[in-house]
């Protein structure tokens, strides 16, 4: 022990001091036992965020460029297409093909961007 | 071929670097005891209470793991939350009951002192046993800060200084602490003096 009481006790308190070293040293002499405690405590934790690779930022990003390049080619003439569908849908006009097309591909780039977003942890 | 036991420092490297839960759960493991039983003192006795308290300082110290700098071990950290919890707990307790605590935590309040032990009662586990309850007794008769602070100071076996650490006090301030317990103790523990 390291003694600590000693420095602010007189000489009369000499039997107290004895006793509460006993009890202090029967107190640090019992383990209690978990019986359950660490489970509940590692029940009670935030969830962990899902196991991601480290290489999932890179994998993303390669991801989104070879969908930029597949539609670009692809599609090569159809951006401004897209986009007066786009302006067509949002205005009303009678649906299309095309306009189906250019709400699918908004759908699929809102989902891409939500999943890139709940994915990352920092 | 059985692993090496892992390090305080190195379980928590695990935690705070790849939030490893084994790692967390084999620090848990390791402290339990030591923080439910300081809490069980602390909270005289009432166990429901100090298992929650514990439950709640494992929770904080996961939260805070990237704040612990190891400058202190780090039970020392670990007997600080829980002091703060405690404290915490026994402030709000405090608001709600309104001064009423004093009263049901103070049986020794009309100024007797603690039962008698008697030689017939024999052997030392019997006087381990009524050592024990009288000292709970006379523990909740203190202030939350005083019995803090002995506890810190004798059941933990931590130094002035540590214990400041732990209670976040000046280390005058745990000396007067223990002063005034310890002069309440006498009071309460004066059947105790000649045995």
């Amino acid at each position: 022990m390291n003694n600590p009481p000693r420095s602010c006790s007189d000489p009369s308190d000499d039997w107290l001091d004895a006793l509460l070293r006993a009890d202090g040293r029967e107190h640090r002499a019992d383990y209690l036992d978990d019986n359950g405690f660490t489970a509940r405590v590692m029940a009670a934790l935030p969830a962990s965020p899902a196991a991601l690779p480290a290489w999932r930022k890179p994998a993303l990003a390669v991801l989104w460029a070879v969908a930029g390049i597949g539609i670009a080619l692809a599609l090569p003439a159809t951006a401004s297409d897209v986009a007066h569908e786009i302006t067509r849908a949002i205005f009303a006009q009678r649906v299309s093909v095309a306009g189906i097309g250019a709400a699918f591909v908004v759908l699929v780039a809102s989902a891409w961007t939500a999943a890139a977003l709940a994915l990352r942890t920092d | 071929m059985a692993q090496p036991q892992l390090t305080d420092a190195q379980l928590i490297a695990r935690v705070v670097v790849h939030d490893d839960r084994n790692a967390f759960s084999e620090l848990v493991r390791r402290h339990q005891s030591a923080v439910r039983a300081t809490l069980r003192r602390l909270t005289a006795g009432n166990h429901a209470l100090a298992d929650d308290l514990a439950q709640e300082t494992f929770m904080l110290a996961y939260r805070n793991m990237k704040s612990f700098r190891q400058e202190a071990q780090f039970s020392t950290w670990l007997y600080r939350i829980a002091t703060n919890a405690f404290l915490a707990d026994a402030r709000k307790r405090k608001e709600e009951l309104l001064g009423d605590r004093d009263q049901d935590l103070a049986p020794e309040e009309d100024g007797e002192s603690a039962a008698v032990p008697t030689e017939s009662a024999g052997s030392d586990q019997t006087r381990g046993a009524s050592l024990r309850i009288d000292m709970d007794r006379a523990l909740a008769a203190l202030s939350d800060a005083e019995r803090a602070a002995i506890v810190q100071c004798y059941h933990n076996d931590l130094s002035h200084e540590e214990a400041a650490i732990v209670l976040d006090c000046p280390v005058g301030t745990v000396k007067t602490h223990i002063l005034r317990a310890k002069a309440k103790l006498k009071a309460q523990l004066a059947a105790w003096a000649s045995h």
